[in-house]
């Protein structure tokens, strides 16, 4: 692995943290465009050359000539350039349904303490809220894939005690066998989430605090979240990206910083600690190097 | 007889299940003789959209859709009708707010004041399915059937506002998900290439094309390219739609525009941040008086609102050309 790298943001930190998790030779279901993309293609460039991932657009294991024009991540010649197969949403759906699809890997709006996802709506459905999207293509990614990793923002508002709508299914209420009762595939359910600031696993299917990011403490983790989630005997530090890992993402994975150009920038100062660059501004003490 | 158990059921409208009302449309208006179906987009509209339909586009706006068809609709200002808003960014929005559209059945699309002021003041319903939701659904009325088991969906609010119900499967006793199966009334559909006849090729990848065109009881076809039978005949491994299904063809040369068409054109980078951010900021009204209304056929705005440099900007672009048909 190369040098750490100085000076980098959040995103940049969450696509590398995931970059990093993923297999060689297994298979993904990615949400077509943004961090789960550009953590895949980051991950198949540099550690997991044979992992090979799908979109919901029938797409299986492109090389997708980047950068993508805006909006084009799915059914555009460069997102699906030389893939394996060019199907239908149908195609993918039904592989994902007899079990071929081993990690999910999603964006969220809002999340909950069984990992269920909201994409639909903030508020009260049947009454006051504001509308979003809908799920899309993740209720499936979120059913059907055997581990489903979520990539979120680590806010108060997006960790909630019970999401507003679920959108796409975790464990539901955390029953044990709550996902099969709803005719869900057996075995299959979320696995980590991701933030800027730290990483989470489930234990009982409850989500249990296992990583911080080293520019944050555990305490700023659990300020950020709307309940309080189980946390590991041993909470380890994340890694932080490296000077290769950078270089990929911002020369050929997101040259016009369409996914990396929101989040706090963070520097390595000379003591080996790590600090948001306002931090260091208020402080007035930017690192020799500057 | 023993009746099926139902575990439990959403509460959601859906368009009415009727497998054997859809074979006998199927019967009696799908031609089987090889008929030339050539006609103008305004004349397929006129004809085969009613008021009240139940829509369905394949892919979307942007992304190798039948955009030229979707601003036909909305310029003949065809009222009240049911769409699947599946996999879509700017469409259904436009159709809200064009005044085209009373019912969603959701699956992904792009939201913004427009929408939600339909919503709000009860012109236009949204029920809560997912993307690949409404295209087994899809599927589901192109196989012939009255609905279709799914292993998602279960467990989720969206179960809870549409037409899926939990049953007890009833060969392994499991609790299992089943949708309503979708015949469409209308399925619009753009293509690389296609003969007078609806013999149909689409290159790459898409949604649920084949599917829509089997599940729908007016098939309209907007393609970039007519090519002869003959040739049809030279592959028929690459016919993805064959004629019997499709009841219009229209030739629209950069119908899926400002979308992209692999192979053929890249999108019109700078229409495409105008209609998104249109729909984000509730212009959507300025934007149909632009582009839709601004012009009497998708003829006309190519020529008048889009011109030479931006057709040539965009078919410079689409640099990729394998597996398109080129």
């Amino acid at each position: 692995m190369s040098e750490k790298a100085t000076y980098f943001n959040e995103r940049e930190h969450q696509i590398c943290l995931v970059a990093r998790m993923v297999e060689d030779a297994r298979t993904y279901w990615v949400a077509g465009g943004g961090s789960p993309m550009a953590a895949i293609l980051l991950a198949k460039k540099l550690y997991a050359p044979n992992a090979v991932y799908v979109t919901e657009d029938g797409v299986v294991n492109p090389e997708p000539m980047l950068p993508l024009d805006p909006i084009m991540t799915m059914v555009s010649a460069r997102s699906s350039y030389r893939a394996l197969q060019w199907g239908t949403m149908n195609s993918i759906g039904f592989q994902a349904q007899i079990g071929l699809m081993d990690y999910g890997i999603l964006n969220t709006l809002q999340v909950d303490p069984y990992g269920n996802i909201n994409s639909t709506a903030l508020g009260d459905y049947e009454g006051e809220h504001r509308r979003f999207g809908g799920p899309g293509g993740a209720d499936s990614i979120a059913a059907s894939c055997w581990k489903t990793l979520l990539m979120t923002d680590q806010q108060k508002r997006k960790f909630v005690p019970r999401v507003d709508f679920i959108s796409s299914p975790g464990f539901l209420d955390g029953s044990p066998k709550a996902r099969e009762q709803a005719g869900l595939p057996r075995g299959t359910g979320p696995w980590r989430v991701v933030t800027p600031w730290a990483l989470f696993d489930y234990e009982d299917r409850q989500l249990r605090l296992i990583g911080v990011s080293p520019f944050v403490t555990v305490d700023q983790v659990l300020s950020e979240m709307s309940f309080k989630p189980r946390t590991a005997a041993q909470v380890e530090t994340l890694e932080t990206p490296t000077e290769d890992e950078l270089a990929l993402l911002r020369s050929e994975l997101d040259q016009r910083g369409q996914i990396t150009d929101v989040g706090k920038p963070v520097v390595r100062q000379d003591d080996g600690t790590y600090a948001f660059v306002e931090q260091q501004k208020e402080n007035g003490d930017l690192p020799s190097s500057w | 007889m023993t009746t099926l158990e139902i575990i439990s059921e959403g509460r959601g409208d859906f368009l009415k299940v009727d497998p054997d009302g859809y074979r006998e449309w199927v019967r009696d208006h799908k031609d089987r003789a090889m008929v030339p179906k050539l006609m103008s987009e305004k004349e397929a509209i006129e004809k085969l959209v009613a008021d009240g339909d139940y829509l369905v586009y394949e892919c979307n706006y942007l992304q190798r859709g039948p955009s030229a068809l979707i601003r036909e609709v909305i310029r003949q200002q065809k009222k009240d009708l049911w769409i699947g808003a599946k996999f879509t960014w700017v469409a259904a929005a436009l159709l809200v707010g064009a005044g085209c559209a009373s019912k969603l059945d959701v699956g992904f699309f792009l939201f913004g004041p427009v929408v939600e002021q339909a919503i709000r003041e009860g012109r236009v319903k949204a029920y809560e399915y997912s993307n690949v939701v409404m295209t087994n659904r899809i599927m589901a009325g192109a196989m012939g059937l009255p609905f279709i088991p799914l292993r998602s969906f279960g467990g989720t609010d969206g179960f809870e506002h549409s037409g899926a119900k939990l049953i007890a499967d009833p060969y392994t006793g499991e609790p299992i998900t089943i949708v309503p199966a979708l015949n469409p009334d209308v399925a619009l559909i753009h293509v690389h290439q296609s003969d007078v006849y609806g013999n149909a090729r689409i290159f790459g990848t898409g949604i649920s094309h084949v599917e829509s065109a089997m599940a729908s009881k007016k098939v309209i076809i907007s393609t970039e390219e007519i090519i002869d039978t003959e040739e049809i005949k030279r592959d028929p491994g690459r016919t993805t739609i064959p004629y019997y299904v499709v009841d219009a063809v229209v030739h629209l040369p950069f119908g899926a525009y400002p979308g992209e068409m692999q192979g053929r054109y890249a999108s019109d980078m700078g229409h495409v941040i105008e209609v998104i951010g249109a729909t984000m900021r509730g212009f959507i009204p300025q934007y149909l008086d632009k582009w839709v209304y601004g012009a009497a056929s998708h003829t006309e705005m190519m020529d008048k609102l889009v011109g030479y440099q931006r057709i040539r900007e965009i078919t410079s672009r689409a640099t990729i050309k394998e597996g398109y048909g080129a």
